[in-house]
């Protein structure tokens, strides 16, 4: 070994010495307390090309059927227990040049509505932001699918329970980076990061593009996990439009029972004050039996 | 409460009719059940025309079964819980019926989930008390416990007494039903000197048996369950129809007035499924309907003119109402104009509501009972149809475009309706021969 290259003076042995001493004096550094971050994902229809790869990869990962003809770029597909992710073609109905392919899921929204009517707790909100069916505790009821404003839960008939797009949230905690369809994106169209980051990048977009565009998943049903950057509002593209506010929000519901209640006290009255004013009818159909 | 001096016994009815009537609902109840099994066998795929209308036949049916019950509970309960003399008389019949009603819709809305194993258990393991639907499934069982509770109390000393009249496997049965045998157990029970002896003699035992005691304490407890059954069952359905109501997605369902449409609707079918069973039970067994009887269906009579007045103003209301809100009028254009428009004004309005008012009106003031059977008849037609197209129109629209989902049940569908309606009748006809349900002066 050569001893040149490892002498090192009294002096500097002492510095090396004394800092560590002095950092471990510090303590350990803290982290700030981990914020769980909703994830989003970008849906930019304008880029897409609709090769529907990422319907595909979704068909790949979820091991789902593939349906005879529903590949072939421009046949409408539905959602459905066997697709989770659909690529339409759609023409802007009041400039009829204007067509896209939308990628069509769930959106993921921020308070879904189909949580609140699920009776079992088979659908739930993660801490990331995926709304995800236990389809080991679903019961088929379709509840969940008559309560999203987008009808996206479908009953799969052989499984007997409802299914959907999960965001891929059985990759964790292995392999998580991206879901199935993004990876698969060739032109970027599909984007997955924070979902702040998703909505600087389609601002970034729209802004670099310079043409009229919308933005769906800002306000729609409250707020959505996925964000849809379209050339037009949702209506003219044949899409069903979502209030924009919390869907079947709690008050709400409160309010509708009161009601519900009312009219059930309104009967039970009723039917009181029916028997309190006939009472004598008795007497008088006794006295003309006799 | 009266006791009835006719002891239910097995009518040995030679009449063509009545073997064709039961012939007739057994070979429904078969095409039910081979639907059911083709389902199993295939896959539930054939009970649903479209994708886009996951809700259809088997929901309505259900929801026109549940008020069916509710509404015969809420008849019953006039004799039962506000003690209206007048109404002793079909108090047992209504409570019978509800009973019938209720455990065949549970058995058509089990039908339609895809999992009918799995409510029971994670209901109470993972609740959301935020979903209507968890609350169905919490406030039905108490209910239907209480009707059962409130019917067998009623019919508990005329079973003991047919079975004292009867010998061999049919008395055992009677004794069962009456649960005879469970009354020396219990006193026993109740006789020792440990902890849990204090439970047994809480329970009314000298009301075992045939004793004037016995049937003041059967009266009493009657008395408490069915007040509890009709609480229970204003509440059960308020909660269904909250569960329409709360669904904000769907704008026909939602609001306020859903659950005033399905009260005023429970208390039509109560009132027009009573007077269907009384009225075609006296014509078949002898024709003669005694006068005290045919007082009281002519005051239902009226009653139901009343409530279908009421409806005809309420449809017309939330009609109006709705046309302003640009999802929901669409929807009601459906209705008005579009595709079920002639189920609409056909059914529901003329057959439904106009022309039973007309009937019930004329049949009361010519004294006709036939003509109240049938407007009966009419009323739970429009109100079936009603049910219908309350649970479809509202998922026609919206829909995604590419065409409306079409709105015919498929032949699997109507067969597995057509076994469960089938079995409703051959249940009330069953327990018409062989439980004591009539109660005349």
């Amino acid at each position: 070994m050569n001893e040149k290259a490892t002498h090192i003076s009294r002096r500097r042995f002492l510095k090396i010495l004394a800092g560590t001493s002095a950092v471990a004096a510090l303590g350990p550094v803290r982290h700030a307390a981990a914020q769980p971050k909703q994830y989003g994902k970008l849906v930019d229809t304008i880029r897409c090309i609709g090769c529907k790869r990422c319907m595909s990869a979704c068909k790949r990962w979820n091991r789902l059927k593939v349906e005879r003809d529903e590949m072939i770029t421009d046949r409408f597909t539905e959602l459905s227990g066997n697709n989770f992710v659909v690529v339409n073609l759609r023409t802007d109905s009041q400039n009829t040049e204007t067509q896209i392919y939308h990628h069509w899921t769930c959106q993921h929204c921020d308070k879904p509505a189909c949580v609140g009517a699920c009776p079992v707790r088979a659908i739930t909100k993660l801490p990331g932001g995926h709304v995800v069916i236990n389809e080991k505790k679903c019961i088929g009821c379709r509840y969940c699918y008559q309560s999203c404003p987008w009808k996206v839960p479908q009953f799969d008939f052989k499984k007997r329970v409802t299914r959907k797009c999960t965001l891929c949230n059985d990759k964790f905690p292995t392999n998580y980076v991206k879901p199935a369809c993004v990876a698969a994106c060739p032109v970027e169209a599909l984007i997955f990061d924070y979902k702040d980051v998703v909505l600087r990048e389609a601002v970034r977009r729209i802004e670099r593009r310079k043409m009229p565009s919308y933005i769906m998943g800002v306000k729609e049903a409250g707020g959505t996990g996925v964000i849809t950057i379209l050339p037009t509002r949702p209506q003219y593209l044949g899409f069903v439009v979502a209030p924009e506010k919390v869907v079947n929000q709690d008050l709400d519901k409160l309010r509708i029972t009161g009601a519900g209640l009312m009219g059930a006290s309104a009967i039970a009255g009723g039917a009181y004050t029916y028997a309190a004013l006939t009472q004598d009818k008795n007497k008088k159909n006794d006295a003309s039996n006799e | 409460m009266n006791k009835t001096n006719d002891l239910p016994t097995y009518h040995r009815v030679h009449s063509m009719a009545f073997y064709v009537w039961i012939h007739l609902l057994i070979a429904f109840i078969g095409m039910g059940v081979y639907a059911l099994v083709m389902s199993l066998v295939y896959n539930m795929e054939i009970f649903e025309f479209s994708l886009k209308i996951p809700w259809a036949t088997m929901v309505s049916n259900y929801v026109f079964l549940v008020g069916s019950s509710v509404g015969l509970c809420m008849v019953s309960s006039l004799g039962l819980v506000f003690n209206l003399e007048r109404y002793h008389s079909i108090v047992k019949r209504c409570l019978f019926m509800a009973l019938i009603a209720i455990i065949f819709g549970m058995v058509s809305i089990m039908l339609h989930l895809g999992h009918p194993e799995r409510p029971a258990i994670f209901t109470m393991l993972t609740p959301n008390p935020r979903s209507a639907m968890w609350g169905m499934g919490i406030v039905y069982p108490p209910y239907i416990l209480f009707l059962a509770l409130c019917f067998w109390l009623l019919i508990r000393q005329e079973l003991i007494e047919t079975a004292s009249a009867s010998s061999g496997l049919k008395a055992r049965i009677y004794r069962l039903m009456a649960l005879e045998g469970l009354r020396p157990y219990l006193q026993r029970k109740a006789n020792l000197d440990h902890l849990e002896s204090r439970i047994y003699r809480m329970l009314p035992l000298e009301g075992w048996g045939l004793s004037l005691d016995a049937e003041d304490a059967d009266i009493k407890w009657a008395r408490i369950f069915g007040a509890m059954a009709f609480i229970t069952g204003l509440l059960a359905y308020t909660v269904e129809s909250t569960l329409f109501a709360h669904t904000e997605a769907r704008a026909f369902w939602y609001g306020a007035l859903t659950p005033v449409d399905f009260y005023l609707g429970a208390c039509m079918c109560g009132f027009a499924w009573i007077l269907v069973a009384k009225i075609a039970t006296h014509k078949v067994r002898s024709g003669n309907i005694p006068i005290h009887s045919k007082r009281l269906m002519f005051e239902m009579g009226n009653i139901l003119a009343l409530l279908l007045s009421v409806e005809i103003l309420f449809i017309a209301y939330k009609m109006g109402h709705g046309l302003f809100d640009p999802v929901k009028g669409k929807t009601i254009m459906l209705l008005l104009k579009g595709p079920y428009s002639p189920a609409f004004w056909g059914i529901e309005i003329f057959i439904g509501l106009v022309l039973p008012i007309v009937m019930l009106l004329y049949s009361v003031k010519k004294e006709r009972t036939t003509g109240l059977m049938i407007a009966s008849v009419m009323v739970l037609i429009g109100y079936f149809v009603k049910r219908y197209d309350f649970v479809t129109a509202a998922q026609v629209y919206p829909a995604i475009k590419h065409g409306l989902p079409s709105y015919l049940p498929t032949l699997m569908e109507t067969l597995l309706i057509a076994g469960i309606i089938a079995g409703v009748f051959l249940t009330y006809t069953l327990g018409e021969m062989f439980l004591p349900l009539n109660e005349e002066r």
